[in-house]
């Protein structure tokens, strides 16, 4: 285990293991923390995993981790690693099965005192119309080849088939579809998986949270990005479903063939790798683009079941029950960006496993909207407890290859968790502060008791305090739906 | 130590997802094992269904992986959970077996995936013995 002598504290919030620590690390590894933070961290193996991570080939700078860092396998769990191009290497752990998980903001010109009248029959609306829970499928029967196109075109699919607007795919890192993806790189299997599971939700982490913005701290951003306090907003977090998990399994193995000819040695075989410039990096990188475009295009049917939900509940009982998006970001994705690095433009990959993008302002990826004010990050608390907006920042482009955190972070094991908590107890918990439940399994909300997660506003503190992003609002749930 | 109440496989403390420590007097039992172990995650179940499987995998630990990554895949695509497993043929590179199952209305665990992570199967006194995480 890694202890507090086998680290230096480089900056209030920032660790750093140097290189010379174990003799196959190729890069230091750095993590944000707090004091407090720190001791969850040195409670599991999630520093041993970050030092594994800072031993891959073509690493650059430094290993990082985010302070919502958790033992994850492979990668930590809020780890970043850039590599440098055309020989560094992709690895299918550093993104993890759930290619392209990620989170969604949407908002409403709506108060919550309009919409609390009428919020237990919107999270119910909302449980009967968004699919969750392990097995269930989808509404949409997709025709031959159709799967195909939507894997290469991503949310432009759901603009295509109504289901989407174009502010919508505007307001999506990426307007929604990564252009490299190739469908013909996604085995049989993969697709079997994903062909039912469009506009589901899955189970575990993942959920719908209808909220309310309880604080604004710049109001300039706040109001750009279209958020006021006392407005209803709502979240969507989930990812590519089981065809992103199979992609990530088909190409673990199909590495663990290929790794003997690239001459690698790695100290834990969840890291196989290759360099991106192989044929299996680029076969990885196009199929791992087209499951990122399957998430994209769920999340945006997700999003079209939330306006018909919102619209069966309320319409006629407010002035305006219309739901526009904030943003969508991805928090487990390998990208090819363009860094500044020790003064020269460097072309890497940047693997963020529960990690979120934090572009700063001027970057020319991010929308017009938001390209002046920096791009939102979107940071969901654990269930029942807060969550945040954040904005990107100059200093996550030159600390963080333009990363921040992506969630609280666990810090229970689930076994633990459910010996602790009764799933429920803890509904009726949440119940009587004002939260209303709708969810599949009492043994799964259990698992994602808030008692399991660290501090969420801790970990905001952290990189806010460190300059890796800033906070503009907080939200306060009202009603979680859960598989 | 002997621990008398131990069955073939034990859930051990994972932060973010599952894991389950296997144990096996040989490869045969070990694979039996981790089956009956993922699949406790999973469900109880009844034994109505049969499927023949032939995999292949370029070492031990590959075969456990795609063992059980087969198994989660019927448990996701069809709900279909198997709780007797006829071993044909078992080499560290391939496994031919019949498996007899049922289906399911309700998963109690979905295994998204079977992991790599820090997998080594070991000789031990019993056997032979591997830890593997499953991402939940």
């Amino acid at each position: 285990m890694i202890s507090d002598h086998d680290f230096q504290r480089i900056e209030k919030y920032l660790y750093e293991i140097p290189s010379t620590f174990r003799e196959d690390m190729r890069v230091p590894a750095r993590f944000y923390a707090d004091p407090k933070l720190l001791e969850g961290v040195l409670g599991d193996k999630s520093l041993e995993q970050l030092v594994n991570t800072a031993t891959l080939p073509g690493a650059i700078k430094y290993a990082l981790a985010m302070p919502d860092i958790h033992q994850g396998y492979g990668f930590p769990i809020g780890g970043v690693l850039a590599t440098e191009l055309p020989d560094g290497i992709i690895s299918p752990g550093g993104v993890g099965y759930d290619i392209n998980c990620g989170v969604r903001l949407l908002a409403t010109h709506l108060e919550q005192k309009e919409v609390d009248p009428h919020l237990d029959d919107l999270a119910s609306a909302l449980y009967a119309n968004c699919p969750s829970g392990v097995g269930k499928g989808g509404h949409i029967n997709l025709k031959k080849g159709e799967l195909d196109q939507l894997m290469e075109s991503g949310a432009n699919w759901a603009l295509n088939r109504g289901y989407a607007t174009d502010v919508d795919l505007e307001r999506t890192e990426e307007n929604g579809c990564l252009n490299g993806a190739d469908a013909k790189k996604v085995s049989q299997r993969a697709k079997e998986r994903g062909r039912g599971q469009v506009g589901t939700l899955g189970a575990g982490n993942h959920f719908i949270e209808v909220d309310v913005v309880s604080d604004v701290f710049e109001e300039t951003a706040a109001q750009r990005i279209g958020l006021f306090p006392g407005q209803i907003a709502v979240q969507i977090h989930c990812g590519s479903r089981g065809l992103g998990h199979q992609v990530c399994s088909d190409y673990v193995k199909r590495f663990q063939k290929s790794i003997h000819q690239y001459g690698l040695n790695l100290p834990d075989r969840e890291l196989v790798c290759a360099p991106l410039s192989s044929p299996e990096g680029q076969d990885y990188l196009a199929a791992m683009e087209a499951a990122a475009n399957y998430a994209f295009a769920n999340r945006q049917v997700l999003t079209y079941h939330i306006r018909r939900s919102f619209e069966a509940v309320l319409a006629g009982k407010v002035n305006n029950h219309n739901v526009y998006q904030i943003y969508d970001i991805a928090h487990n994705m390998a990208k090819v960006e363009t860094h500044e690095i020790d003064g020269r433009k460097i072309n890497v990959c940047v693997h963020r496993k529960g990690a979120t993008r934090a572009f700063g302002p001027g970057s020319d990826v991010l929308p017009p909207v938001y390209r002046d004010i920096g791009q939102p990050v979107l940071v969901p608390g654990s269930m029942g407890t807060a969550s945040w907006v954040l904005l990107g920042t100059q200093d996550s482009m030159a600390q963080t290859f333009g990363s921040t955190c992506h969630g609280a972070g666990r810090t229970l094991s689930r076994k633990k968790a459910k010996k602790t908590v009764h799933g429920a107890s803890l509904r009726q918990k949440l119940e009587a502060e004002g939260i209303r439940v709708r969810a599949g399994s009492m043994s799964g909300l259990a698992e994602e008791a808030p008692i399991a997660y660290k501090d969420v506003n801790r970990v905001v503190e952290v990189v806010h305090g460190a300059g890796i992003a800033k906070k503009v609002a907080k939200l306060i749930p009202l009603a979680v739906i859960k598989g | 130590m002997v621990d008398d109440n131990y069955i073939g496989f034990k859930e051990i403390e994972h932060t973010a997802d599952y894991a389950l420590q296997i144990q096996g007097r040989n490869f045969e039992e070990l694979l039996v094992n981790a089956a009956h172990g993922m699949n406790s995650l999973m469900v109880a179940i009844s034994a109505q269904i049969k499927k023949n499987v032939d995999l292949e995998a370029v070492d031990a630990e590959s075969l456990l992986v795609e063992w059980l990554s087969e198994l989660a895949y019927w448990a996701e695509a069809e709900m279909l959970v198997f709780k007797t497993f006829d071993l044909q043929k078992v080499v560290p590179t391939q496994v031919q077996a019949t498996l007899f199952g049922g289906k399911t209305q309700k998963l109690v665990k979905h295994i998204k995936a079977v992991t790599y992570h820090n997998l080594k199967i070991v000789k031990t006194d019993r056997g032979l013995e591997a830890t593997v995480v499953f991402d939940v």
